[in-house]
Order: structure tokens, then sequence, then C-alpha cells
């Protein structure tokens, strides 16, 4: 059987998908691939596609299943998104968006450079570049954490 | 770290090692970097399945993370913000009996879906929902519609949102 996608896929909720996934397009630049209503127009399911990944978008489909907003905030779960190029110009078009900046771009001991947004709904999102070649023993050094399995 | 996929879910537990333990012995995911400090407290870790990442985490706020909290659904009332979905090429029921023998609650029995896909769902033991799916028809599109009764589209433009 066909297998194109990729082992693991996450699922956002939202109060409103609809708005969720026209911002996603213009924040971050993620483009609709697929998007399922009912007779009503109620969205049953969509997924966004960011380079080679995609992320589904849905709803509050049952009570265990809640956005942010509707939870004082609070994520179970996150998605970290990894880019090539320019991660400062990316922020600034979250910023212009709408984003909330919770910790603007820095790199970091990792040798990436990250920023960290809130959208609209309280999901957060961290953005990442890879800007230098950092080793196991070098990331100790400086952070005083114990790491295994670095790679 | 040059060929990592553009998206990866890291996922919050209040006990993330025992986590990790479960995950592994429950769905067959390997432990493949732990940051601890330290005390033996987890700042980061990953896993894999398939060779597709996923980050643990345990519960965490602070002023990086400004008015947003990361929570474990067993501090929320089993509640969740973001669930994952497993992709599986084979052995599906094999893999839930396994789940279940682990003790994961399955909440959807494996079962054929209208898009091609038979699927399961379980939850682990912190209450998040793991969605497994292995494809076992290919459906088209409109297959799908006469099937489900529902609207398929690939873009808000043709949905008649644009």
């Amino acid at each position: 059987m066909a297998d194109w996608r990729a082992p693991l896929m996450s699922a956002v909720c939202y109060q409103d998908p609809k708005a969720a996934i026209a911002w996603l397009e213009q924040a971050f630049g993620f483009e609709i691939s697929m998007l399922i209503e009912d007779a009503d127009g109620t969205l049953a399911h969509s997924e966004m596609r960011f380079g080679d990944a995609v992320v589904m978008v849905g709803n509050e489909w049952t009570a265990d299943h809640k956005s942010p907003k509707s939870i004082g905030g609070k994520n179970t779960q996150t998605v970290h998104i990894q880019i090539t190029t320019d991660l400062d110009a990316h922020c600034e078009r979250a910023r212009a968006a709408g984003a909330e900046i919770l910790v603007e771009p820095a790199t970091q001991f990792y040798g990436d450079r990250t920023y960290r947004c809130r959208d609209p709904e309280g999901h957060i999102w961290t953005v990442a570049q890879t800007v230098q070649a950092v080793t196991r023993e070098e990331a100790e050094a400086v952070s005083g954490l114990k790491i295994t399995g670095w790679v | 770290m040059a060929d990592r996929p553009a998206l990866v879910a890291c996922v919050f537990y209040k006990d993330p090692i025992a986590a990790m333990k479960w995950l592994e012995r429950a769905f067959g995911f390997e432990t493949t970097t732990l940051l601890t400090d330290a005390q033996g407290k987890v700042g980061h870790a990953e896993m894999e399945f398939r060779g597709a990442p996923v980050g643990i985490g345990g519960n965490w706020s602070g002023p990086q993370l400004g008015g947003a909290r990361m929570e474990s659904p067993a501090s929320l009332d089993g509640a969740g913000t973001q669930f994952m979905r497993v992709q599986l090429t084979d052995g599906l029921d094999a893999h839930c009996e396994r789940a279940r023998a682990a003790g994961a609650r399955i909440t959807a029995e494996p079962e054929d879906q209208f898009y091609g896909a038979r699927t399961y769902r379980a939850m682990d033991p912190e209450g998040h929902i793991w969605n497994f799916s292995q494809e076992v028809r290919v459906v088209s599109g409109e297959e799908m519609e006469r099937a489900s009764g529902l609207k398929i589209a690939t873009s808000l433009e043709e949905a008649g949102h644009g």
C-alpha cells in the first residue's frame, strides 16, 4: 500500500479551525492540502502542508479535545517548526500576522537560532533554524546538562 | 540535524521518564536523546518511531512562555490541545493488542474507515490520545464524498471560503 504519510503527524484543535487555517497560511506560510466539510459547512478534517511535512487542523471534536483558548492558555502538546533559512524574517512575518512573540529570536547553546510565539487561540509554536554545528561535549559544557544520544 | 522533518511535535507529561518507558513498551517508540539536569530532571527528550522524531517534555511554565503553560492532560482533567497520528505500514491489530497489554485505554477499537484506512485510538496513562492508522485500500475523493456525505476540497477557495 502507498505509504506517503509521515510516521508521526500532529493534529491541532481550535475553536474556529477555518480562521486558524487562514491565519496559519498568512503567518507561517502553511498551505491547505485537504479540507473536508459536512453539508452545513462544519469542518470535519483538514490537513496543511509545510515543506515535506503535514499538520492536521481540527475543531474541539470531543470533550477531551480543547483549544488552549478554552482551558486558560494551557498546551498539552506543541509543534516545533524547523526552517532552513532566515529565521528572523519568519518571526517578522508571524508578528505582522498577529502572533504574540513570547521569546524573540536568539541563538541557543545547541546551535539553533529559535523564537517562540503564540497563535490567536493560544497554541505555542517554536521555530528553529540550525546555524552552527555543536558537539555533545560543547553543548554539555555550555548548558550544564547531561546529554544522552546526541547526534 | 539537517534532515529533520519541517514539523515535529513535543508532548508534555507530569512524569516524562515513566511516559518514555511506557511509550517504548506500548507503542515500540525508541528513546534517541535525553537531556537531564544535575538532579536528573528531564530538560528535553526525543523518541523515534519508524525514523520520525517526537519530543517528550515535562510540565513547565516560566517567563519564556508568558502566560502560557505546558501541561499534561493528567493535570487538566483529561483535556488535550493537540493529538498525534501514528502511521503504521502493517500489523495495526497486533499493535493495538501490544498497547492494550501495556495498559493503554483503547478508546476506539480497530476498524476500517470510509477513507481507506484501518484505525484504532489509544489513551496513554496520562491521557494523551494517540490515533493509529494503516492504509488498507486506496479510495478516490469522489468515492469518499459519496460514502461520507462530506465535501472534500484541496483549498479554502475550492470550498467556497476564498
